[in-house]
């Protein structure tokens, strides 16, 4: 018996369908099946000899045309900016902020245009850390929905008259003794605040400038009130810790101190809270040859990206949460003040008991993705009681971001909608008629409101229901200070000149407060207004005040002494007071989440983000319902997905909202849960936010709908939030039926199987991997050959070459990488930065249900189960129930392999082509040449890894991908790496190991005349990844991190077997756990490991 | 000693000796003031100097003392030391001349010949430029592809011809036979098919190889030179001048790019160098685009115009070449790919590569030049230095040593030819250039 790995149900179940694409690189069966099925192709009058005329004709004519060479200009500066040499990129540190991900990050730019993002890995708390969001937030600068310039009821005005109007209206309310409202997102900016105080000021009359939350003693009736407002809220927990210790903050958490980390449902490596930093710290502490490695407990219902990393995950309903959490506290010995501890079978008390009993050992750190806050009250009483706040969790140094007000948000809409609302409304960095839960009851209001103003970029739900719109910059085009914690600061630099007449809303607040002048494109004056106020305030703390300003702008970051954690009293009337507000149960319970991709939506319009599978269902373009498969058999949904079989529909009700959406199969989903992504319903009621936010047809154009407005992808799950406790809740008991009928989904699980061959992955237990040899967890290979005695033998696999060895090892350069399974959580965020840094196609969801995405890049998330037999030696076929099936899918294990192409030194790719384009290097690359390329995909088929990608199209220029290939325009190319070139049709093409990023490496070395070394050359997948768990460099230099992590015992390569040498080492995934079945597997069966092939 | 005709061979060469050193002789003084005095004067404009026009005349109607204006190029203070109307001269203008110890007295003759022989403007000077700064076109056509429409037009007159001559032939065949028999033009052809076939075969196969070396032309820009805004003379810079070629193309050493010239970086020079007779007009452009107007000690306007140049040496977009990797690291002298630019007197054309060869130092090459096959070729001959791979830094340094720790026979497979060329490190692998 060995372990199985398999990617979907498809694989695991061997549906015919799923063998039958298995076998073959490039499915055709549904395009050639709906081209002929084409109604318009039989009506189509061309006979096949007019056919061949005309392509005679075209060839002819492409020939002639192809002899002319064009003229190119060549446009040097007239005063060439001192930090720009053309062709030399140029690096910004800047700070990521979006109202959600915060990142301190460092911006490529070429030529003046940013093409490229990373995170900053030495300056700031986040660590490098960063997320597919923020990677690809490059492209939404260059999003040719933006706004131009200011607008009126939906027409173009001058920014000037705009802001004469805007103020002359302001007037008028302030005579009136009226109310103007600002609701922003959670602004965390120190100098933001200050200029909103100015406009609020302006205002009420109020003379004394307040910190952010206090009010100002008015001299005018006039009001003005300023609401934070985030569209996924955190105020749970704020709320939760002013009853418990008397603070209304958000701590501090360090994921790099907890030694057992217990997470209900918070998926803190993707998406919950500071999630960039704690990434970073999560992945420090799994290393297995650290000095100590973390357990990690993660009861959710959804499969999320952190679950999939946990040691331990178990499966419940949201409203069984308070009920472990009461039991948790009673098993430390607390008290639950009427709580009544209930633990579910999916749970079982021994588990709650062995996480008391790792809790009790200190450093524990409990969290909960909840906004409720009685749960939140009884995840704080379990910190408190095994003393985490003096470890893990620092009350005293709280995070300033995610502040959310959501009952004074509450508040205000039903004073908008109830007709009692303020005479002016000013929206920034929010766009609530689509993120709130009544969203289109707030939009009716906002046409009755005297002034209505947006500082939105895109013409958004909001904004097109606003009087006037003054567009903002996009971050990369502004200044912004941040302070992201108590004692952390932060600077956003521009990195491109603004692209449009777009002006920085603080600007605006102080030209509407009158105390500022627009300056134009290129004004300074909240550039000015940031540096005036971080020298008149604590900032100035060296005293030559520019050195300081310098150093900081060129950090981005200036950090003070944080204080220490200390022990706090909890206050346990907390748990009574909250407890009537605790989650109420049902049937079926519905948990909204954020994708690591599209989160909140703000970014629906980035192909990238729409392409990018879905860490753990491999979904693209697309949302869903996510089910246990078990529990979709019992209902009749298909749950085997492939490029013919269609997810079954079904509507899910929640209160007055339904939605009818695909149901998709996600093993480990809580049975009686459903899961509903956030993020998705972007741009309905023909708010035109960007051509990628919408269903595409088959040939190009966005689908209408009855309106002719363009029709979202997906269904807004905002609209299901629940606002009972005071606060915005995710999860809520809903109605869900199955309507029977097909509908296609665009999912990359079933691309480029593994074929069976599962020593693809390998894991092991802690346990194993610390008392046991190298033989029990990573078997060197032997394969069996004929000894000189003519007996059969094994020998190592070294022994066996098939052909001529390159000369690579030892000589010159042998570029090399290891990914260290341990550390991948498969957040994507290596995926977005290959695509950016490569110029990879995006090809749209019809393309992608095709089989033919063009990511370089792909990570495998492989599924796996102990019980189940290997291929071929499945006890009885013919027999076999779902009983078996159940048991492997209900609560799988998952392990993430990021998968590119592997450069081996025995390509099979190199020796099948007939054109020699795809050749090897004397530095071990793979080299791929899309100017001998004829299209055979011979490669294609003899890659083992099945890395390797072909042009179909002119992805740039036909017009199939107008809509989802920012190439097509000309405010899409700019986000083009001048460095790669742009493929055409009919080419392979794959992983470069970034061959332009080495080359850049060496010539840098080369020109400070030494040596290569380790951080000259990494790759864009390696730099981008928050876990540090991709190492690249020259294995060559015995000195090399990436020399000590190949030969390291944890490194193996994939299909190392059939000998292929590759470039590429994978290192085993050590679990922290018990797990009797494989440990059984490894050492006392470790035979059968090592002998099948 | 010698004889008739020998001496007259003498006396010829000497003539030319003398002709050419008369010649040299007139040409100095242009080339000297060129080089060290036009940044600061002009024959007939105060800049940072006093104008130049007649100053011998004027020194000596002062009352200077007879010498001394030589002095004073020479070294300005000394010549005011000894002579009160130098020292009056001195008070002219606070900048401090530069000194030019190294001009002898008649070279410093040859500069004043020079100045004065400079015409008075607006005193029948060159007329044609007070024409504007009209851009100067040159004379080749960028997109040149008229031979492609001779060839297709010479192709049909060949067949109309032929087939024209084959009728006219058949109806004189038919006359003469008597109409006893009838001959069709395909029993002709029948008849005398070997021939006909022999035809037939040498015209295909002459259209074939004129096809395949006609095809072989394409896309080989040697010669291209486009028309340009401004008629930049790279042999006054560059030849006469001596401005060094990473002064204007300053990223050649540091970046993929040479970089052209900002106008900020011509103005450097051009504020002052305002030019004469008809190049007033053209640098009049560079004032154009800086928003510069040279009247009254300059000002700027502050309405720029970029230059828009039409790019000469194109490489496919599929082609990454970086001038630092070659300047830089292997060495390689602009002149190499470029040709003689101080020869050049326009912006600049792709030089055919039997003008490189002529240039002195210039590896030998027999390819195209900008084609593929050029480059390769001076991969395949260029060393990575002389020898060794010693001396070149630290990173040649370990790349020999990995090959003489660990794979001495490639190292001596590399050095059979005594050398160790680009190709044997690489140079020759399709992602140097391609990716």
């Amino acid at each position: 018996m060995s372990r199985k790995y398999w990617k979907g149900l498809e694989e695991l179940n061997e549906t015919p369908e799923f063998i039958a694409n298995r076998d073959q690189e490039f499915s055709q069966d549904v395009s050639v099946d709906e081209f002929l099925s084409d109604e318009k192709l039989s009506e189509s009058s061309t006979p096949r000899r007019d056919f061949l005329k005309f392509l005679g004709f075209s060839v002819a004519a492409a020939t002639i045309a192809a002899c002319e060479a064009p003229v190119t200009k060549a446009i040097p500066y007239v005063n060439k900016p001192v930090d720009v040499t053309p062709g030399v990129a140029t690096w910004y540190a800047s700070t990521y902020y979006d109202g959600n991900s915060y990142a301190n990050i460092l911006v490529k730019t070429r030529e003046g245009r940013p093409i490229y993002i990373k995170g900053n890995k030495d300056f700031g708390f986040t660590n490098g850390g960063a997320n597919p969001q923020i990677i690809a937030s490059v492209l939404s600068l260059y999003n040719e929905a933006r706004l131009q310039y200011a607008f009126k009821d939906g027409q173009g005005i001058a920014t000037a008259d705009a802001d004469s109007e805007i103020m002359a209206e302001l007037e008028k309310i302030k005579a009136k003794n009226g109310k103007v409202v600002l609701l922003s997102n959670t602004l965390a900016s120190p100098s933001s605040y200050k200029a909103v105080n100015e406009l609020r000021n302006s205002i009420t009359g109020g003379a004394t400038t307040t910190e952010e939350g206090e009010e100002v003693a008015s001299t005018s009736g006039a009001q003005f009130e300023h609401i934070q407002y985030d569209s996924v809220s955190y105020a749970g927990i704020r709320k939760a810790n002013e009853l418990s210790f008397g603070e209304a903050v958000i701590p501090d958490y360090d994921f790099s101190k907890a030694k057992t980390i217990v997470s209900f449902g918070a998926d803190f490596l993707s998406t919950w809270l500071l999630a960039t930093q704690y990434a970073g710290q999560y992945a420090e502490k799994r290393n297995p040859d650290g000095k100590w490695v973390s357990k990690h407990y993660q009861i959710e219902s959804n499969m999320s990206i952190t679950g999939s990393s946990a040691d331990v995950r178990l499966m419940i309903k949201p409203s069984e949460e308070a009920g472990i959490l009461a039991a948790l506290v009673k098993e430390l010995g607390g008290s639950t003040n009427g709580v009544s501890a209930s633990i579910p079978d999916t749970v079982g008390a021994e588990n709650v008991k062995r996480i008391a009993k790792d809790l009790k050992k200190g450093n524990g750190l409990v969290v909960s993705g909840s906004n409720n806050v009685g749960i939140q009250v009884l995840v704080n009483k379990v910190n408190a009681l095994t003393n985490a706040y003096q470890t893990t969790i620092n009350l005293n140094n709280p995070v300033n971001l995610f502040a959310s007000e959501d009952d004074k948000m509450m508040a205000f809409v039903k004073d908008l909608t109830q007709g009692k609302g303020p005479d002016a409304v000013i929206f920034y960095g929010v766009n609530p008629v689509y993120s709130a839960p009544n969203g289109a009851a707030l939009a009716e209001a906002l046409a009755k409101t005297t002034l209505t103003v947006s500082l939105a970029s895109v013409m958004d739900e909001t904004a097109t229901h606003c009087k006037y719109v003054v567009p903002d910059h996009h971050a990369l085009e502004a200044w912004n200070d941040f302070s992201p914690k108590a004692n952390e600061y932060a600077l956003a630099q521009p990195t491109i000149r603004p692209l449009y007449d777009t002006v920085a809303a603080q600007e605006s607040f102080l030209v509407w407060a009158g105390k500022a002048k627009r300056e134009g494109k290129d004004s300074k004056v909240f550039h000015n207004y940031i540096k005036e106020n971080w020298s008149a305030k604590e900032f100035a703390g060296s005293t030559n005040f520019d050195t300081f300003w310098n150093t900081t702008i060129h950090n981005s970051v200036f950090s003070k002494n944080a204080v220490a954690p200390s022990a706090k009293e909890f206050n346990d009337a907390a748990i009574a007071s909250t407890a009537k507000h605790l989650p109420k149960g049902g049937d079926l319970e519905v948990v909204l989440y954020q994708k690591a991709g599209i989160g909140r939506g703000d970014q629906a319009a980035n192909p990238w983000l729409q392409e990018l599978p879905d860490p753990i269902t491999k979904v693209t373009w697309d949302n869903y319902i996510t089910m246990n498969p078990t529990v979709m058999i019992e209902q009749g949904y298909n749950e085997h997905i492939d490029q013919e079989h269609g997810c079954t529909l079904a509507s899910i009700t929640v209160g007055d909202v339904t939605y009818e959406l695909p149901v998709y199969p996600s093993p480990g989903q809580a049975p009686g849960t459903v899961g509903l992504a956030l993020g998705y319903g972007r741009g309905e009621g023909g708010a035109n936010i960007g051509k990628a936010a919408f269903q595409t047809k088959e040939y190009g154009g966005n689908v209408l709908d009855a309106n002719g407005n363009p029709k979202p992808i997906g269904a807004n799950a905002f609209k299901m939030i629940q606002t009972a406790s005071g606060v915005m809740e995710y999860t809520a008991a809903a109605i869900i039926e199955n309507k029977k009928t097909k509908y296609p989904i665009a999912t990359t699980q079933i691309h480029r199987t593994v074929m069976a061959r599962n020593s693809i992955v390998r894991e092991t237990t802690l346990d194993t991997y610390i008392n046991h040899s190298k033989d029990a967890y990573n078997p060197d290979w032997t394969l069996q050959k004929i000894d000189e005695n003519g007996n059969h033998v094994q020998a190592p696999l070294a022994e066996f070459n098939l052909w001529d060895d390159h000369p690579v090892e030892n000589v010159g350069h042998r570029w090399g990488m290891t990914i260290d399974l341990n550390a991948c959580f498969g957040c994507g965020s290596c995926l977005v930065a290959c695509q950016s840094e490569n110029n990879v196609p995006v090809v749209g969801k019809d393309e992608v249900r095709r089989g033919r995405e063009m990511h370089w890049l792909r990570i495998d998330r492989y599924y796996s189960s102990d019980d189940e037999a290997t291929v071929g030696t499945r006890k009885d076929k013919d027999n076999f129930t779902y009983k078996e099936l159940e048991k492997a899918a209900v609560n799988p294990k998952v392990i993430h392999q990021p998968m590119m192409c592997h450069h081996c030194n025995h390509a099979p790719c190199e020796t099948v082509c007939p054109v020699t384009a795809t050749t090897h290097s004397n530095e071990g690359l793979n080299q791929m040449v899309y100017n001998r390329c004829i299209g055979t995909r011979y490669c294609a088929n003899n890659c083992p890894y099945k890395v390797r990608r072909f042009n179909w199209f002119n992805y740039p220029s036909y017009k199939k991908f107008g809509e989802v290939n920012p190439a097509q325009d000309d405010l899409g190319r700019m986000v083009l790496n001048p460095d790669v070139t742009v493929r055409t049709r009919g080419v392979m093409e794959k992983c470069s190991f970034c061959v332009q990023r080495i080359q850049d490496g060496k010539l840098t070395a080369k020109k400070e005349q030494r040596p290569v070394a380790d951080g000259d050359i990494n790759t864009a997948c390696g730099d981008a990844c928050p876990a540090n768990a991709i190492i690249v460099g020259d294995w060559n230099d015995p000195n090399s991190k990436i020399r000590k992590s190949a030969d390291h015992k944890r490194s193996y390569q994939a299909l190392e077997e059939i000998g292929m040498k590759p470039n590429m080492w994978y290192k085993v995934k050590v679990r922290n756990e018990e797990n009797a079945d494989l440990a059984k597997v490894q050492i006392e069966d470790k035979k059968a490991t090592s002998s099948h092939l | 000693m010698f004889n008739k005709g020998n001496k007259g061979l003498f006396a010829f060469i000497l003539t030319l000796f003398m002709l050419t050193t008369y010649v040299s002789n007139a040409q100095e003084g242009e080339s000297i003031f060129n080089s060290k005095c036009a940044t600061c004067h002009s024959p007939h404009k105060d800049m940072t100097g006093p104008k130049l026009f007649e100053v011998r005349q004027k020194w000596e109607e002062g009352g200077a003392l007879e010498g001394s204006l030589h002095q004073w190029v020479k070294n300005w203070q000394v010549a005011a030391a000894n002579d009160p109307y130098a020292k009056e001269a001195s008070n002219w203008s606070p900048s401090a001349m530069t000194t030019f110890a190294d001009l002898n007295d008649e070279q410093i003759e040859s500069i004043f010949d020079y100045i004065d022989a400079q015409p008075v403007p607006g005193a029948g000077g060159d007329a044609a430029a007070a024409g504007g700064g009209v851009a100067v076109a040159t004379n080749v056509e960028e997109n040149d592809l008229g031979w492609i429409w001779y060839i297709l037009g010479a192709v049909f007159l060949v067949i109309i011809f032929s087939v024209g001559g084959v009728k006219r032939q058949l109806e004189e065949l038919d006359e003469d036979n008597e109409k006893q028999i009838k001959v069709g033009s395909k029993a002709w052809i029948f008849k005398n098919r070997k021939y006909v076939g022999m035809g037939v075969l040498v015209i295909v196969i002459a259209a074939t190889t004129w096809l395949f070396l006609g095809l072989n032309q394409i896309g080989v820009v040697t010669g291209y030179q486009p028309s340009q805004p401004i008629a930049f003379p790279h042999d006054i810079h560059a030849g006469i001048n001596g401005i060094d070629c990473k002064y204007c193309h300053n990223s050649a050493n540091k970046s993929k790019t040479a970089g052209l010239p900002t106008t900020n970086l011509c103005m450097n020079c051009h504020k002052q160098i305002q030019g004469a007779g008809d190049q007033v007009e053209k640098i009049k452009n560079i004032y154009k685009s800086a928003g510069f107007s040279p009247e009254g000690g300059g000002t700027y306007s502050g309405e720029t115009e970029n230059i828009v140049w039409n790019k000469v040496h194109n490489l496919p977009d599929h082609v990454y070449f970086n001038h630092s990797q070659h300047v830089e690291i292997g060495g390689i002298d602009c002149k190499q790919c470029h040709g003689d630019m101080t020869k050049q007197n326009d912006v600049a054309r792709v030089v055919p590569i039997e003008e490189l060869n002529k240039i002195e130092g210039n590896i030998q090459l027999t390819k195209e030049t900008l084609t593929m096959g050029w480059c390769i070729e001076c991969h395949g001959v260029k060393e990575v230095s002389s020898g060794p791979l010693e001396g070149k830094g630290g990173y040649y340094d370990e790349i020999h040593k990995r090959l003489l720790e660990n794979d001495e026979s490639l190292y001596e497979q590399y050095l059979e030819d005594g050398k160790v060329t680009v190709d044997e490190l690489g140079g020759w692998e399709c992602a140097k250039c391609h990716y």
